[in-house]
């Protein structure tokens, strides 16, 4: 049984891994409980865990959804860095059709910024 | 250091560039100068700079120069991608001018800049031969196409229909995007035609039957083919109107000529057949299944619908049904019969969807209750919705007749071994006739059923009336010249070799 004849052979092989690499461990921590930590039951110990302790006092909190706005409007300037910082420091060596490239990217981005501008969503309420 | 020319590729894509601000015009022009005006204003004047635009559109894109064929570009301009970017861009301005009826939404620059996104998503799907620049454009349709679903924030339904667009298609990008990676590994490319030539003498490779049949499923959502339909009723009757005219239409388009270009050109060789007796495994059984699923399932659904929107989203999935036979026959024959089929079969479709939406603009409603005595309360529209829903069931002298005809001809002709897909095409002949019964009953609804007393005179815009007459006259003529646009697009074929 060769890899050229059976060229998935990996995949069987890393799912047999995948299998057994977990079981290992597992095993190994109830063969040290079976010898040093017998079982002591009690309601603490019984509770569930889940993602922390139960919460005190009212879990519901509001949150702004002008937050969301702010978000995706930082988007914005955060792309437009990113674009910026390069087209500036290779500014120079660009060809025209590069710089007309990029400015109407800009102009995307500008008219993105104007038209939340117009609708009032940098106005906080 | 640089070796993109970008004035050339500007030069290139003049439609999609002029488009791009086209779109950012109308959103400037409409939030800056029209802001005080009425919203019917605005949208006459939204939908004629969009109309405006994609016309310059349309006019740039009939000169281009030819790129290199065998180059490994991602974009591929030729005769056939421009003729069926100025399809789509005419589809959008018939809905820009279908959509000056309904008044769905304050929010107008943004409802036509997102017509304008969308039909570029389109244009740049129609243009893509590479797997990453397909997934994008696909994503940029789609994501147009769901924000204009839920336009009309007044109503449930659209909310729901756009969620439910949004998850499922969702999940279909995420099966396409999968399928395309698995080609991927087993090729190392991603250019279609590339790929082609990797996957020559491997067809039968397990895992590019899996990465098939996972990027078909993502594509045979987009064309709304059993059994990956649901989203199509729920979408196509709670969008507004236009939007969904679009989705129908124009996205219609797109889709099949993106599905014909990943099957004849990327997945070339690995046909497999699709023949009675002689299934061999490969992309046409996969597309046999889908086709007959989707006749069949959108074709008897389509008797139990009351709503008409809902009753053209079924008969929009027997119509994928009807012209996967076309693709599955793999040659230059089938290939025109598609895109005839699909170009009438949108035009068609717009004009439905722009008749539904006077009625339910002015009545309130959608359901055949609504068209009763149509041609009593507005003769024009009615006999428009005849010639529609007649060119729909495939009646001659209407444009479907010979869509059909070409598309079942191509089907029946393209293999002689064991009479070929005959099977495939005797169940569409009979589904037809079923198709006939339901649209039958809507036109009975409109012309033979008295109008209730105290119904009200139905009177479209001159617009929109213009429109959907124009759009009447030309599923005529298409049907009674199909030479027109077979000759074009033969033409169009020879010099793109797809």
């Amino acid at each position: 049984m060769s890899t050229e004849q059976h060229p998935y052979i990996f995949l069987a092989v890393f799912l047999a891994v995948a299998v057994v690499f977990p079981l290992i461990p597992i095993a190994l921590a109830w063969l040290w409980a079976q010898t040093f930590s017998p079982a002591k039951p009690g309601p603490d110990k019984n509770s569930t865990y889940e993602c922390g302790l139960v919460s005190r006092g009212e879990v519901w909190i509001r949150f702004r959804p002008e937050y969301y706005l702010y978000a995706i409007l930082f988007l914005v300037f955060d792309v437009e860095t990113i674009f910026l910082l390069p087209f500036a420091v290779a500014f120079l060596k660009l060809p025209v059709g590069a710089c007309v490239a990029m400015m109407g990217f800009l102009l995307l981005l500008l008219e993105g910024l104007l038209w939340a501008w117009q609708k009032g969503v940098l106005h906080w309420k | 250091m640089n070796t993109v020319n970008y004035l050339g590729l500007l030069r290139l894509l003049a439609p999609e560039t002029v488009l791009t601000i086209t779109g950012l015009i109308v959103l400037f022009f409409d939030a800056g100068v029209m802001r005080r005006q009425s919203i019917p204003r605005r949208q006459q004047v939204a939908a004629f700079l969009l109309s405006a635009g994609a016309m310059l559109a349309i006019g740039w894109s009939r000169h281009y120069s030819l790129a290199d064929p065998n180059s490994t570009s991602m974009l591929v301009i030729d005769p056939l991608t421009q003729l069926m970017k100025q399809v789509i861009l005419f589809l959008t301005i018939f809905t820009a001018l279908v959509s000056l009826e309904s008044k769905f939404t304050p929010h107008v620059g943004e409802y036509f800049a997102l017509l304008a996104l969308a039909t570029l998503g389109m244009m740049f799907l129609v243009s893509s031969v590479d797997l990453l620049m397909l997934f994008v454009s696909l994503e940029l349709t789609s994501l147009s196409l769901y924000i204009l679903t839920a336009f009309q924030k007044d109503k449930l339904e659209s909310s729901e229909a756009a969620l439910k667009y949004f998850l499922l298609g969702g999940v279909s990008a995420a099966f396409l995007l999968f399928g395309m990676s698995w080609v991927y590994g087993l090729t190392g490319e991603t250019n279609l035609i590339r790929i082609a030539g990797q996957l020559r003498d491997r067809a039968t490779d397990p895992v590019l039957l899996a990465a098939m049949v996972m990027m078909l499923i993502g594509l045979g959502f987009k064309i709304a083919a059993a059994p990956f339909h649901l989203w199509a009723p729920d979408v196509y009757q709670g969008a507004p109107t236009p939007s969904a005219a679009l989705i129908a239409s124009g996205s219609k388009v797109a889709g099949f000529f993106v599905l014909a270009r990943m099957t004849l050109a990327g997945l070339a060789g690995a046909e497999g057949s699709g023949v009675w007796n002689g299934f061999a495994p490969g992309w046409v059984p996969v597309l046999a299944v889908l086709a007959v699923l989707s006749m069949t399932l959108g074709n008897l659904a389509a008797i139990a619908q009351t709503r008409v929107k809902r009753l053209l989203a079924y008969s929009a999935i027997a119509h994928a049904g009807y012209m996967l036979p076309a693709l599955m026959a793999h040659n230059t024959m089938g290939t025109i019969a598609l895109l005839y089929y699909v170009t009438t079969y949108a035009l068609t479709m717009v004009g439905a969807f722009g008749v539904v939406a006077v009625v339910e603009q002015q009545t309130g409603s959608d359901a055949y209750d609504a068209f009763t005595g149509l041609s009593r309360r507005s003769p024009a529209l009615a006999v428009c919705l005849l010639v529609f829903l007649l060119s729909l069931a495939g009646l001659p002298p209407f444009a479907g007749f010979f869509a059909k005809f070409y598309v079942f001809t191509a089907a029946a002709s393209a293999s002689t071994r064991s009479l070929g897909l005959l099977w495939l095409v005797i169940l569409a002949l009979a589904m037809s006739v079923v198709s006939l019964y339901y649209y039958l009953q809507l036109l009975k609804q409109a012309f033979a059923v008295d109008p209730p007393a105290g119904a009200k005179i139905i009177r479209p815009l001159p617009a929109t009336l213009f429109t959907l007459v124009f759009l009447a006259l030309l599923v005529l003529l298409l049907g009674a010249l199909p030479h027109l646009l077979v000759n074009k697009l033969q033409a169009a074929l020879v010099v793109s070799g797809l």
